[in-house]
Order: C-alpha cells, then structure tokens, then sequence
C-alpha cells in the first residue's frame, strides 16, 4: 500500500477523483438508505456496495429485492442496466494493453462511469502505459473508498436526513451529468428520446421490466439512426 | 427464499456479471474482432440505458399525475443543460438541486 501512496501517478490520480467523489457523494447516501429500507444487514449492505460498486445496480438491486421480484428479475435488469460497462472496458482496453494481466484484471474490477472518464483523459494526454494505469489506480480507489464511506453513512443515518431535501433527486442527476454532454449526434439523440418514450409506454409493466425494454429499443433506434445518418451524409 | 440467501445471490451474481462486462474487452476479447453491427449497437448503450433509468426517476409522482412532478421535470431539464455545457459533474448535480428546491418551495403559493 506504502508503494501506491507514494506513487507521483497514483496520488495525482487520487486527487484528481475527489472532486467527482463529492459529487456522488448523496448518490452513495441514497443507496445505503436503500439498502436499510430494504431490510439488508450491516454485512449485506456492504457486500453490495464492495462487490457489485455500482450504484444504478445497487439501486435497482433494493428496490426489486425490497419488491419481492424473483432472483432472476433482478440479475437481468442489473446486468442490462450494467451492460454500459462493456463499452467502457471495449474505449479503455486499448489504453490498458500494454499492462500485465493483472493490472488489466485488477483495473477492469474499477472500471466506473466516473473513473472511465478521468482515465480517458489521463490516457490520451500521453505519458508511459505504466504511469496511466497508476492514475487510473489511484482514481479508482480513491473512488471504491469514498463509495464505500457513503454508502455505510446513508445505511445508518440516512433517515435523518429530512424528506424535504429530495437527496432522491442527486441520483437521476448524476446520470444527466454522464449522458447529456453526449446528446450531440441524431443517432445519440435518436437513442435517448426514443428509449424516454418507450420507458414510459410501458410503465405498466411489472418489476421495473421497462427498463430492460425500453433500453433495447433506444439501443435499437440509435443503430437505425446511425445507418440513416450514414446514408445520407453526402460524401 | 431466505432474504439474506437472495441478497448474497444478488450480490454474488450480480457482482460477477458486472466485472465480467467490466473485464470483456479488457481481457476477454481483447483480440477479438467485435462483428460491427454490434459495435454499431454499442456505442448507443448509455445513452439508451442511462436515459431509461433517469426518465422514472424524474417523471414519477404518487398517484401517477403529472403537475406534482413539474418541478423535478423543470429541474432535470435545467440540470441538463448545465451539463451539456460544462461537462461538469458538480455543477449538474448544484444546479438541479437548487431549481428543485426553489421550485418546491414556490409551489404552494401556486397552488
């Protein structure tokens, strides 16, 4: 551990995640308050935050669990909520190539939508492989730590946070603050705007199905509208 | 099933479906070419995913109506925008926190 915190690369990658960790800061709270109203131990509480790290999964996670959705309800909305995962790991893997597996295996376990975008940045303004994947440590820890902080905070005092806040409403936003800058192709928007009507055409269904639906259609829509847009484009 | 069974299932299952779609083009099809239809689809899941996830969050209301969620609408709208120009996360988060409590607190005047 003594190595990491002396590390140049490391402790610059660490300090360049706080200001991010502030901001999922109420987000971590929201789902340690999820994870108590869904009657889960101080153990279970943890071991999800530690293990699954991911807060839309841990979200989705108490809510059905709390619901009383079948087991695998609930692991294929997580995986298919998760599923943006792949695309980090598919833009990243190229920076991590020249490391050894086990930093490749070790990195990949914090690959988050906050750490994936620091590290892109640290990647593509140069430097050696070795000292990125350094940052990207020392981002990615810095990270798991303060996630891990929050979500035992929001588990034990989160009720005394009073209702007229609406803490609730940090989680929907600290998704708008990763999809939004992105709204700037058709087949982006294409994607976005027709996956929001299909999440609401189908609120009916049970289990929070919608969401598993209506994000194979957005995906859906945004491929058609990018050989669309393919098509005519002039050349 | 047990409540505590079923978490560690959640937590096990789901923790390694998460870290395998973590590790997928890190390690395991790292020298895979991706079929491109596919790597055409890809590149649209956040927005597509992201998107269904924070459209409930912000439309719901108890009871379903719609005017109670106007304020969170409005808010999310403003937070939107804010991040399409700063890129910031703060500011996102700052901005729609702030219009979501002034609104509510002009609410009742409005009736």
């Amino acid at each position: 551990m003594r190595r990491f915190a002396s590390d140049r690369d490391f402790r610059a990658g660490f300090a360049a995640m706080l200001p991010a960790c502030l901001g999922i800061a109420p987000f971590g709270l929201v789902c340690g308050v999820g994870a108590a109203a869904a009657g889960a131990s101080t153990l279970d509480a943890l071991g999800l935050s530690a293990i699954v790290f991911s807060g839309a999964a841990q979200i989705l996670a108490v809510q059905l669990l709390a619901a009383g959705a079948p087991l695998a309800v609930i692991v294929l909305t997580c995986f298919v909520a998760g599923l943006r995962f792949v695309i980090y790991s598919a833009a990243m893997a190229p920076y991590l190539r020249p490391l050894p597996a086990r930093w490749q295996q070790g990195l990949a376990f914090l690959l988050t939508d906050q750490a994936f975008a620091a590290s892109v940045r640290r990647f593509d303004a140069g430097g050696d492989p070795r000292g990125g994947g350094m940052y990207f440590l020392g981002g990615g820890f810095a990270l798991w730590s303060f996630w891990q902080l929050t979500n035992i905070a929001g588990y034990f005092v989160g009720n005394l946070i009073p209702a007229a806040w609406s803490l609730d409403f940090a989680v929907p936003l600290c998704f708008i603050a990763l999809v939004a800058p992105h709204f700037r192709s058709f087949p982006t928007i294409s994607a976005a705007l027709v996956s929001a009507c299909a999440v609401i055409a189908f609120a009916g269904l049970p289990m929070k199905l919608n969401l598993i639906v209506a994000g194979l259609i957005g995906i859906a829509a945004g491929t058609l509208a990018d050989f669309v847009q393919e098509r005519w484009t002039p050349r | 099933m047990d409540t505590a069974l079923k978490l560690w299932s959640v937590v096990l299952i789901v923790g390694a479906l998460n870290y395998l779609s973590r590790l997928s083009f890190i390690a395991l099809f790292a020298r895979r070419r991706v079929p491109p239809l596919l790597a055409r689809a890809f590149r649209y899941v956040p927005a597509a995913m992201l998107t269904a996830l924070v459209v409930p969050m912000v439309v719901a209301a108890p009871g379903g109506a719609w005017l109670p969620a106007l304020p969170k609408i409005a808010a999310a709208l403003v937070a939107g925008i804010v991040a399409f120009v700063t890129h910031s996360q703060l500011k996102t988060l700052g901005s729609g926190m702030l219009t979501l409590w002034v609104l509510q607190a002009l609410a009742p005047r409005f009736g």
